[in-house]
């Protein structure tokens, strides 16, 4: 009469250890007498309740069955914990809150710094490398249309070309010597098709840089993911060790 | 508009909340329970379902207001029990709030008469009981 069965057993002890967790900063003998107190209760309540509601039911169903009438332990402890939290906090905590805010600020604040820095420096490349790489683009657009413009003078405007070279604006030296070669019309020719190029090259890059702003919103978006859940972590495990009671979401309930 | 069940339930809980304190008093006015005995009584009309260990907060909050007094006494059918009584001021305490409840429960279920509407603007409503 006084032992359940060994699985019904497990879950009668399951639930009180999380009435227990619940209760940790309430004195030991107020915890152990309320403990002994829902003990004595659901031990009442699963050899007394009726036959027809659990007939067919294992000895698991029914030992649920008893936990759920009775409730959450989160809604069973609910008075008892702000008097002793009081307690415990003005008697035994208050040290360790002292102990906690001298480290933080030996040790926490320097390295928050670090983290900070980290994070601007991380921040500053990755927008160095946008600007980076559109400043490319930019430089082969710029030389694709110098290089048109080049051409079309070689055909539309000849003075203006000889001109410019008489002035030094136009200067060909080294292996570009073999383009004086060329007719007027060739050296138009291929500039033109080295200013397509450019042009080609320059506005591609433009397009890819849509691209590389995905990525590296992407790479953002991960990072601060990574340092979203981390502080959730860090507070869950706050809150769990201050004995608040979890958010329904994140409660186990009975195996 | 209409009231969703979410709210309706919500009001409801919130209306037990402040008579199941007094509904525990009265059944320990009589005699004394333990926790499981005072569920009983409390629900064996059938007139009322309550999560069952809600009804240790209450009579925690009891207890520490000095309203009831408790004893562990063994019993031969498992564990000792926790007996729970009202203590005296328990029971001038629950005098007094019982006269207040019936006072708010006859002024719920008063038959209020229809206000008697007027057209002369400026004119006082008047709301008679009947």
């Amino acid at each position: 009469m006084n032992e359940y069965p060994e699985a019904a057993a497990k879950i009668a002890d399951d639930y009180l250890e999380r009435v227990k967790l619940q209760l940790r900063l309430v004195p030991a003998r107020e915890r152990d007498e309320f403990l002994r107190e829902i003990q004595s209760h659901i031990h009442e309540a699963y050899h007394r309740t009726p036959g027809e509601q659990t007939a067919g039911e294992d000895d698991v169903a029914r030992m649920l069955a008893v936990l759920r009438n009775f409730g959450e332990p989160a809604e069973v402890v609910s008075d008892r914990l702000p008097k002793a939290m009081v307690r415990s906090g003005t008697k035994w905590n208050l040290p360790l809150y002292v102990l906690a805010g001298v480290t933080i600020a030996l040790f926490g604040i320097p390295l928050g710094c670090g983290g900070v820095g980290v994070l601007v420096g991380l921040l500053i490349a990755l927008l160095g490398i946008i600007f980076a790489f559109y400043v490319v683009a930019g430089a082969f657009l710029l030389a694709g249309a110098v290089f048109m413009s080049m051409g079309l003078i070689r055909i539309i405007l000849p003075e203006l070309w000889d001109k410019l070279i008489m002035l030094g604006f136009i200067q060909i030296n080294g292996p570009a010597e073999v383009f004086n070669h060329l007719s007027p019309t060739g050296q138009a020719f291929f500039m033109i098709v080295f200013a397509s190029a450019f042009l080609a090259t320059g506005l591609g890059l433009l397009r890819l840089g849509k691209y590389l702003l995905r990525g590296l919103r992407f790479l953002m978006s991960l990072i601060f993911d990574g340092a979203r859940r981390f502080a959730q972590t860090v507070r869950r495990k706050l809150r769990r060790d201050k004995g608040e009671p979890l958010p329904v979401s994140q409660m186990s309930f009975v195996k | 508009m209409e009231y969703s069940d979410e709210d309706r339930d919500r009001r409801i809980t919130q209306l037990r909340k402040g008579i199941l304190e007094l509904a525990v008093m009265g059944v320990l006015y009589h005699e004394r329970h333990y926790g499981y005995s005072l569920v009983r009584a409390l629900t064996e009309t059938g007139s009322i379902s309550l999560k069952e260990g809600t009804i240790y907060p209450i009579l925690a909050r009891l207890d520490r207001d000095g309203l009831v007094r408790s004893e562990w006494v063994e019993s031969d059918q498992g564990p000792p029990r926790k007996y729970y009584a009202l203590t005296t001021s328990g029971r001038q305490l629950f005098d007094e709030l019982s006269k207040e409840l019936d006072l708010l429960i006859s002024l719920v279920q008063q038959k209020w008469k229809g206000v008697e509407p007027t057209t002369h603007a400026g004119k006082k409503l008047v709301v008679r009981k009947g």
